[in-house]
């Protein structure tokens, strides 16, 4: 039946399903459990794809990307707060100082490898959420700050959960198409040979350090684009949490999870970890609130370890050799 | 500033040398595996959680170091075997998300028994001082400080002096090369591992009088340990105990001049720049940080 559409179109099917799924929610739905737990879930899905930009298909694994989420969401707040600017001008303005500060990551990217680049971005991370927490006159502190609640679209403060939708999915549709951009580009085939031989890249002619650099800053603006969703749908800037390494690893965790370096392995991964998530906190929550993360960690050490390629790869190569071979 | 000095000087020394002995099993198993632990931080909590719960059952701390030892030495085993040697060959992000994963594995684990909340070993004999040229300094900073400066020297010697030590420094210099030369490399790797996570486990009953044990303890102290693993060079045991002492003097002076609450950021600008303009550290192997490609 698939094989009835045109070739190009096959590739979006699951995806288009996924989110022709949220729109149906968004408007039939009045389950405001699944409503929210759409918009959080398409959230984290832009999120992960915007990671996968730099950490899939420029292969620099960054764990401090909650440093540009934060970067987004404390600009827009506090020109909304100090300066009385409307957020959506704010949220343009942290996602392009994301893509400066990205810059410099970039460059620093050129001199770091694996390990040594995650170090570094873990550290970058953590100094933006001890300033943050520090500069009191500035930021407010670690007490954080409460949005304003005034409902407008100028003031990116909407009272139903459908606008929130689909600005959710306006977002993740939008990083989803620079991903399936990416990858049939000629950007994305030089990240591509960057990312499995970078020597034989260089000596092919492309500019590797340029590669990283954009790659990088495209990753951060997309990223800090949710920073600014996030706290004006939260209704609260906490530095404690936009700021956190556990936020790190789980913009990376989800894109892995899914399959990095694919546009909708991230998506798959935000929407299964999240699902998750929210099973495991409802089912084991309450006391006992480290169970759920470590079924997180189990699962993360068992996909790197059986499926590096992610879910997405992994599960219908999987289901391919089985089919091949049936056991007994 | 002048009256104190001798106080600045001296705990920077005795702090410098804890974190020192805290980054040494970390630097000791990325030099002979290429592998950044992620987890370290949390082998680290869950010894002060064994000092706290050794003292709970009436043990000294410091006699619980005979305790520590062993059961590091089986738990090390325990996760080479499970989680370590099957990512040794595979590329960086199955081994930073494989460790990764043990960190919040085993920082849950610790939330889920222990709770969140702070507990502080209290020493019959901790609040004991001592004055040394005008700088007072308590009793467990002079014991942590003693014993680092021990184990050490053994390792250093170890290391340096005997036929395993050789075969472990091969193993680091050129894997390939080492196993060629008829060193059985995945036992050196296994004894590092195990060595490593008893260095960690060391260190983290003496720490365990001088810091309050939570289960997050461990991610915060694990970033002071990269900050003093990369300066003072990866796999570079001296390194650790110098970028030890680099960090000591400037937690120390740094929050003398900026405010305590400022010291951390202080020490990430440090970190940042040495990673940008020598990611080999003092002391590193040269070259380790540009990783082999074919892997």
């Amino acid at each position: 039946m698939i094989r009835r559409y045109p070739n190009e179109l096959r590739g979006h099917l699951w995806p288009g399903i996924l989110f022709l799924g949220a729109l149906i929610v968004a408007t039939a739905s009045s389950n405001l459990f699944l409503q929210d737990a759409v918009i959080v879930i398409l959230l984290w899905a832009a999120i992960a794809s915007a990671w996968n930009i730099s950490g899939g298909f420029a292969g620099q694994l960054s764990l401090g990307h909650a440093a540009f989420f934060g970067l987004g969401a404390y600009t827009s707040t506090l020109m909304n707060v100090h300066l009385g600017l409307s957020p959506w001008v704010g949220m343009l303005c942290g996602a392009v100082l994301a893509a400066v500060v990205g810059v410099f990551i970039g460059l620093a990217s050129t001199r770091l490898r694996g390990p040594y680049f995650a170090m570094a971005t873990i550290a970058f991370a953590a100094a933006l959420q001890v300033v943050a927490g520090r500069w009191y006159s500035l930021t407010g502190g670690n007490e954080g700050i409460p949005i304003p609640f005034k409902v407008g679209f100028e003031n990116f403060m909407f009272s139903s959960k459908f606008s929130w939708n689909i600005i959710a999915l306006v977002y993740v549709i939008a990083v989803y198409s620079i991903a399936v951009w990416i990858e049939h580009s000629r950007f994305g085939f030089q990240l591509a040979g960057m990312r499995e031989n970078e020597s034989a890249a260089e000596a092919l002619g492309i500019h590797t350090r340029w590669l990283k650099i954009a790659a990088i800053s495209l990753s951060a603006f997309m990223t800090a684009l949710g920073g600014t969703f996030y706290v004006q749908y939260a209704g609260f800037l906490d530095p404690g949490y936009v700021l956190s390494f556990s936020l790190s690893i789980k913009f990376a965790l989800m894109c892995i999870i899914g399959g990095m370096a694919t546009p909708f392995g991230p998506i798959l991964g935000a929407l299964l970890v999240t699902v998750l998530e929210m099973y495991l906190r409802a089912h084991l929550g309450g006391g006992s609130s480290g169970l759920y993360l470590i079924v997180y960690g189990v699962l993360l050490i068992l996909v790197v370890r059986l499926m590096p390629e992610g879910l997405i790869i992994g599960v219908p190569k999987l289901w391919q050799r089985m089919r091949a071979s049936p056991v007994a | 500033m002048t009256e104190l000095l001798p106080q600045l000087i001296a705990s920077s020394i005795l702090l410098g040398g804890i974190y020192g002995l805290m980054s040494m099993g970390l630097t000791l198993i990325f030099g002979v595996m290429r592998i950044v632990n992620f987890a370290h931080g949390e082998f680290l909590m869950l010894a002060m959680y064994l000092a706290v719960g050794l003292a709970a059952c009436g043990i000294d701390p410091y006699m619980g170091l005979l305790i520590a030892i062993p059961v590091s030495l089986i738990f090390g085993f325990a996760v080479y075997k499970c989680v370590v040697s099957p990512i040794l060959d595979q590329p960086h992000v199955v081994q930073i998300f494989t460790t990764l994963g043990l960190s919040i594995v085993l920082q849950n684990a610790a939330l889920l028994m222990w709770g969140a909340n702070f507990r502080q070993l209290q020493l019959p004999y901790g609040d004991r001082v001592i004055l040394v040229f005008g700088a007072a300094i308590t009793l467990p900073q002079v014991i942590a400080f003693a014993a680092a400066g021990m184990f050490a020297a053994m390792l250093f010697l170890a290391i340096r002096f005997t036929y395993l030590g050789k075969a472990i420094r091969a193993t680091a210099e050129d894997r390939k090369a080492a196993t060629l030369m008829g060193i059985d490399t995945n036992r050196i790797c296994l004894l590092t591992f195990c060595v490593g996570t008893a260095c960690v486990a060391v260190s983290g009953v003496l720490m365990a009088p001088l810091y309050a044990t939570y289960p997050t303890i461990g991610a915060n102290l694990a970033l002071t340990a990269f900050v003093v693993v990369v300066l003072g060079g990866m796999g570079s045991i001296g390194g650790a105990l110098l970028g030890g002492m680099i960090v000591g003097v400037l937690d120390v002076a740094g929050g003398y001049a900026v405010g305590t609450s400022w010291k951390e950021v202080l020490y990430f600008i440090v970190f940042i720049t040495v990673l940008l303009i020598r990611p080999t550290g003092l002391f590193g192997i040269r070259g380790a940080e540009e990783f082999d490609e074919a892997r």
